[in-house]
């Protein structure tokens, strides 16, 4: 049997749903925050080449 | 390089209004559950990353399809953009649901049927990734990367049905629930609406996404072309 099933109040597993949600927001970011690296890098590297090219 | 599509800048705008409403819900609408208290809030993102993650693999199939039958390969960049946001929605759905377990399960982890097949999943199509990065030639890199993508989506379906046709104390959602399952509970009509919502808003974070790592995509082609043909 559940050994929460006599309880009165909901548990306090409040800490356990920032864990939850800090991971959440904190994964969502560094994905976002590597697209956003990976664009700029090449960027970067585009500009040098075009740049390479009109000297050649 | 081209500027950002109106579309894809309203569609940003839209995505970032639905996700912030949708935290709002989950925090502030949504009742505290009875039983299992605050942290049964994690349950409206964890389900709505895993129905990202099998979006994405599902996209990532018919893409791989369209790509054998047309041979544009614009399809497989698709495909592996689809396929590398559903690794990282995918990795959220089953971290979250240890971090549920351990209060509610007493674990952080089990063999259960549908955890097994979710990181069974999750695997194959950080595979996917591995074997793209093993072949040199692009053509026959987008060829075997579509075939892996619809073959590897034979473990979507398992992971979804696992919970419905093994023995499994994975509580579910759509449906009726095993005699052993540990967790479940049932929706308020507000526990619904928050849950709804929040499928809609990670569908349009998912179509965000995969329009951003598709223009990302297209601008590493566009550098590599520009190298070959500097080294020519």
């Amino acid at each position: 049997m559940n050994p929460m099933f006599f309880q009165q109040a909901p548990a306090e597993t409040t800490s356990y749903m920032i864990f939850g949600y800090a991971l959440i927001f904190g994964v969502m970011f560094i994905y976002l925050f590597s697209l956003a690296v990976r664009r700029r890098n090449l960027l970067a590297t585009l500009a040098m080449l075009q740049e390479l090219e009109k000297q050649a | 390089m081209q500027p950002k599509p109106v579309l894809l800048v309203y569609l940003d705008g839209f995505t970032t209004v639905l996700f912030v409403l949708a935290v709002g819900m989950v925090f502030f609408y949504a009742p505290t559950e009875a039983v299992m208290g605050n942290v049964q809030r994690v349950f409206y993102f964890h389900v709505a990353s895993g129905w990202v993650g099998m979006l994405s693999f599902m996209a990532a199939a018919i893409s791989g399809i369209i790509y054998l039958r047309s041979g544009k390969r614009g399809w497989d960049l698709a495909g592996l953009s689809a396929v590398e946001i559903g690794i990282v929605f995918i990795f959220i759905n089953i971290a979250t649901g240890a971090i549920w377990a351990r209060p509610i399960w007493n674990t952080w982890w089990t063999w259960d049927p549908r955890l097994t097949t979710a990181t069974i999943m999750e695997l194959i199509y950080a595979a996917y990734l591995m074997l793209r990065q093993g072949i040199e030639d692009p053509d026959r890199r987008a060829r075997f990367g579509a075939v892996y993508a619809i073959l590897g989506f034979v473990s979507v379906p398992l992971t979804f049905f696992s919970a419905r046709l093994f023995r499994t104390i994975h509580p579910i959602v759509i449906g009726t629930n095993q005699p052993g399952a540990a967790g479940d509970f049932d929706m308020t009509p507000r526990m619904a609406q928050t849950f709804m919502f929040s499928l809609l808003a990670f569908t349009f974070i998912f179509i965000d996404l995969l329009w951003h790592r598709i223009r990302l995509g297209r601008l590493e082609e566009k550098v590599e072309q520009l190298k070959l043909k500097m080294m020519v």
